[in-house]
């Protein structure tokens, strides 16, 4: 009796197993028969992995064994059995992929197993189950079932789109950008893309430079920005000049005194040897010099010549000078 | 206070290479007009402007940089004097003729951007927007410099 056996087993481990397989095996024939092209990722038959037709031969082969006569025999009591040409499968393998199935199933339906008291198991018990409960749990597991086939099925689009794209990107690995999901990967779109993303960076920078600019959200009021940021300042540059111009009516410029006056402000330890570096390689000498001499002849005036000539050594010890002085 | 990104490099150079190079094209101006010192303030105001300029353009490396390059060709050709730089990229024609196409836009913002910055008509976008963070951040130095000299000689 292969079913008692069966049954015998399943009770010790627990009815509900009992009865998951009992409805499982009508749920196979569901699957299998009426959805036999659905294919890879996403039919049962992946789970009992074997292929389709050996599947159906199982099945079949149980039906035209003498189990129906067993299943009648047990039943009996409960007559309008849904699972009328029961099919239960006898096969080893089957049971125990049906039992991992049943597993998984009953970690979802955990409260089926919460009811059902499961330390005493009778066969009464367990005829008396499915006629309750099996309705229920039927529409559960075959609801189950589908969101279970649902969710592989969408998980397989989408590794699939997935891979679509990386294949796509692996035939260009010069270009060194990801082709992200739902977007076009061809040539042009990429070099735009990058294009893009080149001129975005370089925003970032000017935000990041012009004062509150940060803020904003949008490319265009950033861009005004910027370009008011670049208006003052030359607006301001103007208006430094005409204010330098107006500061000297007549422009004499002796370095001593502007260097000193700028004492506190630019030489504030801030000169370095390039600065030095920088004046020694102006050619000086042979450029300045004859008009100074001119200068000299015809202005009487001030123009105190030793301290306005900038060579090296006079420049280095201007510093000291100013550093002197200041406090 | 030079800033760096990893692949855009907008260096700038300390305050004193502005302040020396200022003060020497002052001092060319000077030493340049001697007697018939037009006492006008306007005229000395655009000298001096010019000057600025140009000592800027000289002080962020001369030709290292787009508009300081174009800067310095305009000043040289207001004064008649021909300077050419060697090696200048041009990646120019295609934009053009693509302009010329599309010439009825609205004034973009890059257009007028392009306006501003000295050099930036022929520019690709994104080396428009690396240029113009270099140059503002010059133009800052320029002013700093002016506003320290200003301060400097005025009567206390």
């Amino acid at each position: 009796m292969d079913l008692t056996h069966g049954f015998g087993a399943r009770s010790g481990i627990g009815p509900v197993t009992g009865l998951e397989s009992l409805n499982f095996s009508d749920e196979f024939r569901q699957l299998v028969t009426t959805t036999p092209p659905e294919n890879s990722g996403g039919s049962f038959t992946a789970l009992l992995e074997m292929p389709v037709t050996q599947a159906m031969e199982l099945l079949h082969f149980t039906d035209s064994s003498s189990s129906q006569t067993n299943i009648t025999k047990l039943a009996g009591d409960i007559s309008p059995h849904p699972f009328g040409t029961l099919t239960f499968p006898s096969n080893s393998l089957l049971l125990d992929r049906a039992a991992r199935f049943s597993v998984i199933a009953t970690e979802q339906n955990g409260y089926i197993s919460g009811e059902t008291p499961s330390s005493s198991a009778n066969l009464d018990r367990v005829k008396a189950e499915p006629a309750e409960t099996d309705s229920v749990s039927e529409n559960q597991n075959s609801k189950q079932n589908q969101n279970k086939r649902k969710e592989r099925e969408k998980k397989a689009k989408s590794s699939m789109k997935k891979t679509k794209s990386s294949v796509e990107e692996d035939k260009l690995p010069y270009v060194h950008v990801r082709a992200r999901r739902g977007q076009a990967t061809d040539n042009h779109s990429l070099a735009e893309r990058a294009r893009r993303e080149k001129i975005n960076a370089r925003m970032k920078l000017l935000q990041e430079l012009v004062p509150g600019c940060d803020k904003i959200q949008g490319t265009a009021l950033v861009l005004d920005e910027i370009i008011n940021h670049v208006q003052s300042l030359q607006r301001q540059v103007e208006m430094l000049s005409m204010r330098l111009a107006a500061v000297n009516p007549r422009i004499d410029f002796n370095l001593d005194t502007i260097l000193a006056s700028e004492n506190g402000s630019l030489m504030d330890g801030s000169f370095n040897g390039e600065s030095y570096h920088q004046l020694q390689q102006w050619p000086f000498d042979g450029y300045h010099q004859p008009e100074w001499g001119r200068e000299e002849d015809q202005h009487q005036a001030d123009f105190p010549m030793g301290s306005t000539t900038l060579q090296p050594n006079q420049k280095i010890s201007e510093p000291k000078r100013c550093r002197r002085r200041s406090p | 206070m030079a800033s760096s990104d990893k692949t855009i490099n907008t260096d700038v150079p300390e305050k004193d290479v502005f302040a020396i190079h200022f003060l020497q094209s002052l001092s060319n101006l000077t030493t340049q007009n001697p007697f018939n010192s037009p006492d006008t303030t306007n005229y000395r105001a655009r000298k001096i402007k010019k000057a600025a300029y140009v000592s800027m353009a000289k002080a962020a490396g001369g030709s290292s940089r787009l508009w300081s390059r174009a800067l310095l060709g305009r000043a040289a050709k207001e004064n008649n004097k021909i300077v050419r730089f060697a090696r200048r990229k041009r990646k120019v024609t295609w934009k053009i003729s693509s302009k010329r196409r599309s010439d009825q836009r609205a004034p973009e913002a890059t257009d007028r951007l392009r306006n501003l910055v000295p050099g930036g008509g022929t520019m690709e976008t994104s080396k428009l927007m690396e240029e113009t963070a270099h140059y503002i951040k010059c133009l800052s130095m320029q002013v700093k410099v002016m506003q320290c000299l200003v301060d400097g000689l005025s009567p206390k």
